[in-house]
């Protein structure tokens, strides 16, 4: 095994399923994010010896937004069709909680993904880099391909639409 | 009807703000009701979103990246050699074809010796080191398997008092378990994995999103590996009375590191108890 490889294994493979979330969120159309993510890292480990930045998370994810841009593209070269809906059964997690509690999180887990996932594009981008990965408006502003005055103002956007929804989803489950 | 410094006040949530900003912000709020409910707002949404359900990366997905890199690597090594050597492709990929070994690097050594015998001997020799090979990928692959849908813990508890006994009936092993909530390390469960012959003890841990499989064997003069990142995924091996642990995932060396040491503690806490109950008895 290579130098770089070892590298490449040690800083970049580990965010491996954040790059994974990431896509998915960008599209959840089965197997999108499969896809993506493997052109994504081989496309990374590739630039992976001209990589000066200090985040590989913030570098991949750029990369994978990339990845996702250009595959949308051919397809729709490829058939007029629009994507298949957001709406995918999701792998949980096993969560740590007893079961009675496990059944409550999973409705509101459910409930606030199809949520997350109803929101436009543009909105739901920010709001999972910020929410979901923590990372800062610059690297966001980087990510995104926007100004940083429109990370603040859709994310502001974004939140105020989720939050209008999920008090909607409660008052209807009350 | 939303104040002009609604914005800036996401920014402060968000802890965007540089010190003299924030603390103007700080001297608005009390001023100004709506940016107070806009915080309070900002705080609930996150909480909610704390609820969004952690996704993995797909096994499948992960064996791709893996044999894809793999691929690309052998074609820059096979494609190394009958390029012409100019300075741009040797800055652009430094060393690459150099490091990679497709056969084992002591075969082409031995090649003429001809001495099977002291072949035999060194290659034992060379070979030791490597011994840890296995070790590991046994390791990882049991960690793998172990994020498969049901297959995290067969005994779920978060209580020692479950786990512990459990593992007297279904392990070769019984190690420490301890909960360590506190201190972010909190006790999800327990199952048994066969590893290098034997029924390993796997105590299985969560630190925020990630999972951490301890695992725990007898050993007898094995060499344990040095810690390693292996696919993504850390090993952090130790030593600890007669057993030998390893502890997997892809959470942060220092993580792991705190887990090792808290384990260890335990593991001392407990023999001193077992130590003074001796002395209890003779008395």
């Amino acid at each position: 095994m290579s130098d770089e490889r070892r590298r490449f294994e040690a800083e970049v493979l580990p965010h491996l399923d954040a790059a994974y979330r990431f896509a998915r969120w960008l599209s959840s159309a089965p197997g999108h994010a499969d896809d993506v993510v493997q052109d994504a890292m081989l496309r990374a480990f590739r630039g992976f010896g001209a990589f000066r930045g200090a985040d590989p998370r913030a570098w991949l994810f750029a990369i994978v937004r990339n990845c996702h841009s250009t595959a949308l593209a051919q397809q729709r070269r490829r058939a007029s069709d629009p994507l298949p809906g957001v709406d995918v059964g999701m792998e949980f997690v096993a969560p740590d909680a007893g079961p009675e509690l496990e059944a409550l999180r999973r409705d509101d887990q459910r409930a606030i993904d199809r949520l997350l996932a109803a929101l436009p594009e543009p909105y739901r981008e920010v709001l999972v880099l910020r929410e979901l990965e923590e990372l800062d408006y610059r690297d966001i502003a980087t990510i995104a391909g926007i100004p940083i005055g429109t990370v603040m103002s859709r994310l502001a956007r974004a939140r105020a639409a989720l939050r209008q929804e999920w008090q909607r989803t409660l008052k209807e489950t009350a | 009807m939303t104040c002009a410094e609604a914005l800036r006040v996401q920014a402060y949530f968000d802890a965007e703000l540089a010190p003299d900003d924030a603390a103007s912000i700080e001297r608005h709020l009390p001023r100004c009701p709506g940016c107070r409910t806009l915080l309070a707002e900002l705080e609930q949404t996150r909480a909610t979103l704390k609820n969004v359900p952690q996704v993995h990366a797909p096994a499948a997905l992960r064996a791709n990246i893996f044999a894809a890199l793999d691929a690309e690597e052998v074609a820059a090594a096979q494609a190394a050699p009958a390029k012409p050597v100019t300075a741009k492709s040797v800055s652009a990929k430094p060393a690459r074809g150099a490091t990679i070994r497709t056969r084992p690097f002591w075969l082409g050594a031995f090649a003429g010796l001809g001495v099977s015998a002291l072949a035999a001997a060194l290659f034992a020799f060379v070979m030791l080191p490597f011994a840890a090979g296995p070790t590991v990928d046994g390791l990882l692959t049991a960690h793998l398997q172990s994020l498969e849908p049901q297959r995290l813990v067969t005994v779920v508890s978060s209580e020692h008092h479950t786990v512990k006994p459990w593992f007297g009936g279904h392990a070769d092993v019984s190690p420490t378990v301890a909960d360590f909530s506190a201190r972010g390390f909190t006790l999800v469960g327990g199952r048994a994995d066969p590893l290098l012959g034997q029924r390993a003890a796997v105590t299985v841990y969560r630190h925020g999103k990630h999972v951490i499989n301890v695992f725990a064997w007898s050993n007898k003069n094995m060499v344990l590996p040095e810690a390693t990142t292996r696919n993504g995924y850390r090993l952090l091996f130790w030593r600890s009375a007669d057993l030998a642990y390893c502890a997997v995932s892809d959470t942060t060396w220092n993580a792991m590191e705190e887990l090792r040491g808290l384990i260890e503690a335990q593991i001392v806490a407990e023999q001193r108890v077992e130590i003074s109950r001796g002395l209890d008895e003779k008395e």
